[in-house]
């Protein structure tokens, strides 16, 4: 698995912050308690494209693992092929 | 007897995620859940969420896994039961059907109970704790019937409460024992600023009192306080804290505090008993001291050590964890240990009529933890320096000054 693109979906987001945990190089949380994807030159929800995150070598397994840790299942992941490998 | 390679007792974050990493390392081994509550992993933490209760986001949502990943990932799941003794010699849990179970390896995540509310009349139809699916179910369900309610202690889940009762349309009334919000984990700056928020979303605070009896004649009509107030009210929800059963456990020959007590690899003093969760009370790496945690992140992370060390690894747990919450128009987040212990020192950032306050606690020249209101942008740095013991001498006044940028002192 290759995971190529990052969503957030903030109406989902409630703020625990386990992204923060387990992957704190590609995400935080703004000032509204909404976790946001560090971007090199700006955060948002995304959708981002691994090559435009910060941490650009981040491995895929950190990216999984953080979006396994959401209690509401709002990381969104999809591979190469456009589709969706998590949730 | 059946026998399991795996057994783990709690079928929540943390022993569900130990299922799922124990499959990822030993694909073949038998692996079983024993959970006391009859559904499979469910998102506890949305619980509390007003969104959640108010229907606002599908009731389904709160499913974190399928019956088919059960299946697919070859974890049995015995729901709906209870262990009820431990026989460490032989390596035997007993549940309450009366089934036995041999194990190998023996996971004891089990969770936390609400604490039962010792108060008189404390058996009227009214009264609710928040726990588990069946409690968010059964106030679901008085929600929709209610004029006036009552929230009892401070605490990230009572604010939560709050909140849904006052977007439900529902009339609150907050009773503290306490003379501020939290006492004493915060200090009554922290305390004002979320009272304000509270009075300004409608909630009616009460505090330095307590309930002296329950009214009502099956169901609650309303509370009689020591301060001689009354309050009328048909529901009452008690946000008075956790506390964990652990008779069974100790007759087994495990050593148990407030938590089960555990080594920072999570192990008992029992030979392939291993805790994870909000139930462990581990050595913590970060503090040097035996602490136990009632967050998600702590009990996933937990989990997944547990199971690596139960697969033979030799896996040390390390963790700055926290918790957030937002409602009434504020966010408030405690990260680290935010226990205000006798040596702590602790720097205060930005001002309450500034709209935002945070304290980092301070040990021993490192930073130990923060609470943060409205300034949940610091979680990450703070964590970072937690985590990096970073000396925190001659760096005093920048930490007191809320417009500096936390992230220029992590040393990278």
């Amino acid at each position: 698995m290759k995971i190529k693109k990052i969503v957030v979906a903030s109406n989902l987001c409630i703020g625990a912050a386990s992204c923060v945990v387990t992957a704190g190089s590609v995400f935080e949380l703004d000032s509204e308690n909404k976790a946001v994807i560090k971007f090199k030159d700006t955060k948002n929800s995304g959708p981002a494209e691994r090559e435009q995150l910060e941490d650009a070598g981040i491995t895929d397994d950190t990216l999984l693992l953080a979006a396994q840790s959401c209690p509401t299942k709002a990381i969104f992941l999809y591979d190469e092929e456009g589709k969706q490998v998590y949730p | 007897m059946n026998a399991t390679r795996y057994l783990i007792i709690g079928g929540g974050i943390a022993g569900t995620t130990a299922a799922e990493t124990l499959r990822e390392i030993d694909p073949d081994s038998s692996i079983c859940i024993v959970s006391d509550e009859p559904y499979r992993l469910y998102s506890r933490i949305m619980l509390s969420k007003p969104n959640f209760f108010l229907k606002k986001i599908p009731f389904d949502t709160i499913w974190l896994k399928t019956k088919e990943w059960y299946e697919s990932k070859k974890i049995e799941l015995l729901d709906g039961k209870n262990a009820v003794k431990l026989d460490s010699a032989n390596k035997i849990i007993e549940l309450n059907d009366g089934n036995k179970i041999n194990y190998e390896k023996l996971l004891l995540a089990i969770g936390g109970c609400a604490r039962p509310w010792n108060v008189a009349g404390n058996e009227k139809q009214g009264i609710f704790y928040l726990r588990t699916l069946n409690d968010a179910k059964a106030i679901i369900s008085a929600v929709k019937k209610t004029k006036r309610a009552v929230s009892i202690g401070g605490g990230f889940i009572s604010f939560e409460m709050c909140e849904m009762l006052r977007l439900a349309g529902i009339d609150v009334t907050l009773v503290l024992r306490e003379s501020y919000y939290w006492e004493p984990l915060l200090d009554k700056m922290s305390g004002e600023i979320i009272e304000s928020a509270l009075q300004k979303g409608g909630v009616s605070i009460i505090k330095n009192t307590e309930a002296s009896e329950i009214v009502g004649n099956e169901s609650v009509t309303g509370m009689h306080l020591k301060n001689g107030e009354d309050i009328s009210c048909e529901m009452i929800i008690a946000g008075i804290g956790v506390m964990c059963p652990f008779e069974w456990i100790r007759a087994g020959g495990v050593e148990v505090g407030r938590g089960i007590i555990a080594n920072e690899y999570l192990e008992t003093n029992v030979p392939d008993i291993w805790t994870a969760g909000d139930s462990a009370e581990f050595n913590d790496l970060i503090l040097n001291e035996k602490v136990q945690l009632g967050n998600w992140i702590n009990a996933q992370m937990q989990g997944r050590t547990a199971a690596f060390n139960m697969a033979g690894k030799h896996q040390p747990f390390k963790l700055v964890s926290f918790y957030t919450t937002q409602g009434f128009g504020i966010t408030i987040a405690f990260v680290g240990d935010v226990r205000p212990l006798p040596d702590r020192i602790i720097i205060a950032r930005g001002t309450p009529e500034s709209g935002s306050y945070g304290r980092i606690l301070i040990s021993k020249d490192e930073i130990v933890g923060a609470t943060l209101i409205n300034r949940t942008g610091e979680l990450a740095p703070i964590t970072k320096l937690i985590e990096r013991d970073v000396k925190i001498t001659g760096h005093e006044s920048e930490l007191a000054d809320s417009q500096f940028d936390l992230k220029k002192l992590i040393v990278l």
